[in-house]
């Protein structure tokens, strides 16, 4: 929290941001996704990003993750540093919406395979993820297969796998989407536990506006498509927060500014699809 | 035979489960050697079209030196040819995948190669490799590898590219992303191709093996059929099913060990 101690607006320069997008554009053929995307993300923040369907928030994070080259012109740096995406590549712990489990690896080996790639020897891979297992609910279940676990399981052998990567920036998509409610707040819950000892920078993608404010030091909410970042919001909260925080009236004043910018967004995507049909 | 063996959960009931199937198994082909000797009998059938059964084994017992060599002869051609056949085939799945233009070119000429009658193409190869065990693996391997490289090919297109983003996210190099993602994916896939090319490698081998040689299941089928020796045909009938089976039977073996994840994503 010491970042946080100034009450200025957030778009004053934080010091030295992890990552930094400024200007970003995305185009797939005659479809533009981002336009003039720009956000900075300082060291061990939790940032949440929400918005409309179809906004381009899943572009963003294959950008930010290297896996997709913005277009020319806008800038991205990392650490400081001018790069293009691809020098993110094995530089960021991503984790997609699903699980994406190897269903021929145990969890163990589930767990390891980013670290496999990295080159590290499997036995010491194996013992540090062994050592991670109680934290991660899953002691006991090292040597069963992903089809012998529940979807609340296999998603935090995903988010293992993510957090056994260790790189300064974790991506995270969506993880609890497919979830049902009491799983996902309890997930929500353990994941703040864990970002808490851990102090990860994290990048954070979903719809639940609830999902965002609990989570979040700062929710971005994005346009609809062509995806910009139409309001930044600052969420100053006290942690560690506690599951009844969301019906708190601070935590719902927040969410009405949320999702008044949603719905405005919202109904301009529907507008469009209007138009054009 | 068990499933996931590899998963390991209680080992009991499996091994139960396993006896019970063996023992129907069993059952069956006992019922079925009954009633072709009881039929035989009861019908009065000639030997020319049916000979008996204990005939039958009793020609096997007989001579049991000639069923075994052959039945080892034949089962050397057939799995040099199935192996080679299948590497071959699971590798140029993999250079069709990394080049689209290699792909394009050489796809139709193996589609053209699997048109011609495997006969015509068996002549040729004794031709080239004259009357050796290597004349019969080739033609195993021949029928093998098609199969093998379209199901292969279709399971490595198959893999989600969700996963090989994430592959790539973590900084994997292609060939990571080859043997520890596209490979073990494609297994499934390959596998079925696998299972048919058993027994087209038999086939394979056994018609080499007619174009001339002296020892070989096909080569005892050919002796009794210009001998009109019924039983013997049929001898080298039940001996080349026994392969058949046996080797069918190991290939799907082998299939639940490794995929043991069955059909799951």
């Amino acid at each position: 929290m010491l970042r946080h101690q100034d009450d200025a607006p957030a778009t004053v320069a934080e010091p030295a941001p992890l990552i930094e997008l400024r200007g970003v554009d995305k185009t797939f053929g005659p479809v533009k996704a981002l336009s003039g995307f720009s956000a900075r993300i300082g060291r061990g923040e939790f940032v949440t990003v929400v918005g409309p369907s179809g906004c381009g928030k899943s572009t963003l994070f294959n950008i930010v993750a290297g896996l997709e080259e913005p277009d020319p012109g806008g800038a991205l740096r990392f650490e400081g540093q001018s790069c293009h995406a691809a020098d993110l590549l094995g530089r960021v712990s991503f984790m997609p919406q699903r699980d994406l489990l190897l269903p021929w690896r145990n969890v163990i080996d589930n767990a390891i395979l980013a670290l496999e790639i990295e080159g590290r020897p499997r036995k010491e891979a194996r013992e540090e993820a062994l050592r991670m297992l109680p934290e991660f609910g899953l002691a006991g279940f090292e040597a069963q297969y992903p089809h012998q676990l529940s979807g609340g399981m296999r998603q935090r052998v995903a988010l293992m796998r993510t957090f056994l990567f260790e790189r300064d920036l974790m991506l995270l998509d969506e993880p609890f989407g497919a979830l049902d409610a009491l799983t996902r707040t309890l997930m929500q819950r353990w994941l703040l536990d864990v970002w808490q000892r851990h102090r990860r920078t994290i990048l954070f993608i979903t719809h639940d506006v609830d999902e965002a404010i609990f989570l979040g030091d700062r929710v971005l909410v994005m346009t609809a498509r062509p995806g910009a970042v139409k309001l930044e919001q600052r969420i100053d909260l006290p942690r560690p927060r506690r599951p009844d925080l969301v019906t708190a009236p601070e935590f719902i004043r927040l969410k009405r500014t949320l999702l008044e910018a949603i719905e405005e967004e919202s109904l301009k995507s529907f507008q469009i699809a209007e138009e054009k049909a | 035979m068990s499933a996931a063996l590899a998963a390991s959960p209680p080992a009991a009931p499996r091994a139960a489960g396993l006896a019970r199937r063996i023992g129907l198994r069993v059952a069956a082909l006992l019922a079925v050697a009954l009633a072709w000797e009881g039929l035989v009998i009861l019908f009065g059938i000639r030997p020319f079209y049916l000979p008996r059964l204990s005939a039958v084994l009793a020609a096997i017992l007989a001579t049991p030196g000639a069923y075994a060599a052959g039945f080892l002869r034949t089962l050397t051609e057939t799995l040099i040819g199935f192996v080679t056949g299948g590497a071959f085939g699971v590798a140029v799945a993999v250079a069709f995948l990394r080049c689209r233009t290699l792909r394009e070119m050489v796809f139709p000429l193996f589609v053209v190669s699997q048109t011609i009658p495997v006969i015509a193409f068996g002549a040729l190869v004794v031709l080239w490799f004259g009357n050796t065990l290597m004349a019969k693996a080739v033609i195993a391997f021949y029928l093998t590898f098609f199969p093998v490289t379209v199901n292969a090919l279709i399971g490595l297109e198959s893999v989600d590219p969700r996963q090989i983003a994430l592959m790539r996210s973590f900084g994997a190099s292609p060939r990571q992303i080859l043997t520890r993602l596209q490979l073990p994916s494609a297994l499934p896939q390959t596998f079925v191709a696998l299972r048919l090319a058993a027994s087209l490698s038999l086939v394979g081998a056994i018609v080499g093996e007619w174009f001339g040689d002296t020892t070989g299941l096909g080569v005892l089928l050919l002796q009794a059929m210009y001998n009109e020796n019924v039983v013997a045909i049929w001898a080298a009938l039940l001996v080349s099913a026994l392969l058949g089976t046996g080797f069918y039977a190991a290939v799907a073996f082998l299939e639940r060990r490794l995929v043991f994840w069955g059909a799951e994503q």
